[in-house]
């Protein structure tokens, strides 16, 4: 992933920080009786093309649940902090939120080291976290249920490539994962669906970062002759990986994750070496009233269709989740009481809702609910983490061109 | 694993050393004349590598006079800080000037940041597909870099040992205090010093930049491996330096076949410490003793 700040973001970052800082000022005279969430949305660093609009996601979503009356007789209010993509910025931003503003949630981190950094401290604190991360360690280290996941693990992106392997017909996959959490657990994921389809993966390689060249352990993939090579990789190290392959003259297809195979490798690298090339990111629930509602929404806000930011959808969607899940816990409940009723708000054998009025009337009904969000359908498994859709992209004369949609 | 194979990992080791070898060149010339590690020889080839990116961005798409620029800019940041930074330090202890210039670094690299921000940049180059010699792929980019590295070492020896210049620098090495007595004027001398250690700084990052990316962390990633090929070489010896780096280079390229390539860095230092305890003062190092 790239990062860029521009002095427009800088501006931003320092007017953000003077609204943060003047907030609470007014804030606290009407804190009594609100429910306060505090926000870590990546605007500045390696996440800034997604922080602001997923800011603003949860932002719709406040004014969405507020305008309706509040949820289980509190109104929600919302504290905004910059995690700078940075774990140690993100810490000291997380300690401010829980002990100055006292907040009873934390959205919106992003980047896996973030969140891994920022769950100790929400944890100690017995606070709710919801994030866009892929690091499959998060599952497990959420020891108490307080962490929930809108984004896919690396590990189901992994199932997610083997789909598409299998759906065209290749035969002879490798993998080639750079060293940390999230790009091993592309590839491990990818492993363990392949093997489970029967197949087998011809060659692995674990590469380390910085290096000025790949070709000893492309070389050693592409010598067992594999029809496609699947990664875990970020921009940087696919620019030299792939640019080598192509120099090499053998020919592979490619799958890589979202992060990796975006504009700036085709920027990066030229049409040429990246046609045919198969990115693969998670969806939004596009067909759902849930993201129509929020797409009318975020244009209005931004000037800007919800579908340029998946993250943004995500973020709404923990403002839902926790305001109907406030809805059910009923009036003055604690975090726990909120927490435990997550799933129940989400997951299936309930009413389809779409938005949050609905499901707040359904609830008064005492009916029980099953919110389809404008992310995902949110089902969230035993370790808080849900399956989306995932969007398959061939990058076609330098532009990413949406093929089709695979669920695993 | 076949000769093919063998042949491949030497290339690719070979020319990953004479990568590393024009930093660790770098650290070794101020090392021996100077007299202390110089910790920012990495960003002044990261600041040089986005000049010579710069050059190309202002329009100008030849890869030659970005690297003309890039030298210029190394050769510049270099001189600026030896006048603002090192020079105020000298005839203090080594360690002044070795934080002195981890400072440096953290100081070129965040203004660095500030101005092109944190999104890697690529050269303007055509690619092209490597000559295959039965199995034995060799790019015509990487013989361009090794061939370029080659000529800026012939350069560098014939500087130090065919003028008056490179024999008072090395006059200064190998006793500051002798060579003052005789009359060499120390001031012009490291100015000369810091120039050539800007230059071979640019080169090492315009080609590190021209094979992989540019990126902020650049030159600090390569500052360890540049490190080593130093102390292997034997600290203060130009030759040491080159013949360190290559055997790094190779010898971790070699074990990849064995270890995988998670661990080839391990193995490159694993013989850096078996040089070491066989022969301390490094393969071309003179003994000193400490007085």
């Amino acid at each position: 992933m790239s990062q860029r700040i521009t002095r427009r973001d800088v501006l931003k970052a320092s007017a953000s920080l003077a609204a943060a800082s003047a907030l609470p000022r007014f804030a606290f005279a009407q804190s009594a009786g609100t429910f306060r969430i505090g926000t870590l949305c990546p605007i500045t660093g390696a996440g800034s093309p997604y922080g602001s609009g997923m800011q603003k996601a949860i932002e719709i979503g406040v004014a969405e649940v507020n305008g309706a009356g509040g949820a289980g007789g509190r109104k929600l209010e919302l504290f905004n902090e910059d995690g700078q993509t940075k774990p140690d910025a993100a810490v000291l931003a997380a300690k401010k939120l829980i002990e100055v503003n006292k907040v009873q949630a934390i959205f919106g981190t992003w980047s896996s080291g973030v969140t891994l950094a920022v769950m100790p401290l929400t944890d100690a604190a017995g606070i709710i976290e919801m994030n866009c991360s892929g690091a499959p360690a998060i599952s497990t280290l959420d020891t108490k249920d307080l962490v929930w996941r809108f984004q896919a693990t690396n590990d189901r992106f992994g199932a997610a490539f083997a789909v598409i392997a299998e759906k065209r017909g290749w035969k002879r996959p490798a993998t080639m994962a750079f060293n940390n959490a999230s790009g091993i657990g592309n590839a491990e994921g990818f492993k363990k669906a392949w093997e489970k389809k029967g197949g087998r993966v011809v060659a692995s390689v674990v590469y380390e970062p910085n290096r000025p060249s790949y070709r000893t352990e492309l070389q050693q993939i592409l010598a067992a002759k594999p029809d496609v090579i699947v990664t875990g990789s970020y921009v940087p190290d696919s620019t030299i990986i792939l640019r080598e392959w192509y120099q090499s003259g053998q020919d592979v297809k490619w799958i890589l994750p979202g992060w990796a195979a975006n504009p700036d490798l085709v920027k990066a690298l030229g049409n040429e070496v990246v046609e045919g090339l198969i990115s693969v990111d998670s969806v939004s629930n596009e067909n759902a009233a849930s993201y129509k509602a929020l797409d009318a929404a975020y244009q209005k806000a931004t000037g800007k269709p919800v579908s340029t930011n998946v993250y943004a959808s995500m973020c709404y969607d923990m403002v839902m989740c926790i305001a109907l899940a406030m809805e059910a816990a009923g009036p003055n409940a604690t975090v726990a009481q909120v927490n435990a009723k997550i799933r129940e708000v989400a997951n299936p054998d309930g009413t389809q809702v779409y938005s949050f009025s609905e499901g707040k009337k359904l609830l008064s009904e005492k009916k029980k609910i099953n919110y389809e969000g404008a992310s995902s359908k949110l089902d969230f498994d035993q370790y808080g983490d849900v399956t989306p859709d995932f969007g398959v992209f061939v990058i076609e004369k330098g532009q990413l061109v949406r093929h089709d949609v695979v669920a695993i | 694993m076949t000769l093919v194979d063998l042949c491949n990992l030497l290339i690719n080791g070979t020319i990953e050393g004479l990568l590393i070898a024009l930093p660790a060149l770098a650290l070794t010339l101020v090392m021996g004349v100077a007299r202390f590690p110089n910790a920012a020889t990495g960003d002044y080839m990261t600041v040089a590598a986005y000049a010579g990116i710069g050059v190309q961005a202002w329009g100008a798409a030849s890869i030659f006079l970005a690297g003309l620029g890039a030298i210029a800019a190394g050769a510049a940041i270099s001189i600026i800080f030896y006048l603002w930074v090192f020079r105020a330090l000298r005839g203090r202890a080594p360690v002044a000037s070795l934080v002195a210039s981890i400072g440096v670094a953290f100081f070129a690299r965040s203004m660095l940041t500030l101005f092109v921000g944190h999104d890697q940049q690529t050269f303007n180059l055509p690619l092209v597909r490597a000559w295959n010699f039965g199995g034995v792929r060799l790019l015509p980019t990487d013989l361009y870099v090794a061939a370029l590295a080659l000529i800026a070492m012939a350069l560098l020896f014939a500087l130090l040992h065919l003028t008056p210049i490179g024999r008072q620098m090395r006059a200064i090495a190998d006793n500051p205090d002798l060579a003052r007595a005789c009359g060499i004027r120390s001031g012009r001398v490291l100015l000369s010093l810091w120039a050539v250690v800007g230059a071979l700084c640019a080169l090492g990052g315009m080609m590190f930049g021209v094979k992989a990316v540019v990126s902020p962390e650049l030159g600090w990633e390569l500052l360890i491996p540049a490190f080593a090929a130093m102390i292997l070489g034997g600290i203060g010896s130009p030759i040491g330096a080159v013949v360190g780096a290559v055997l790094l280079g190779i010898a971790s390229e070699l074990s990849v076949p064995f270890v995988g390539p998670s661990y080839k860095i391990a193995v490159a230092f694993l013989l850096l410490l078996l040089v070491l305890l066989l022969r301390p003062r490094g393969l071309f190092g003179k003994a000193i003793l400490s007085r």
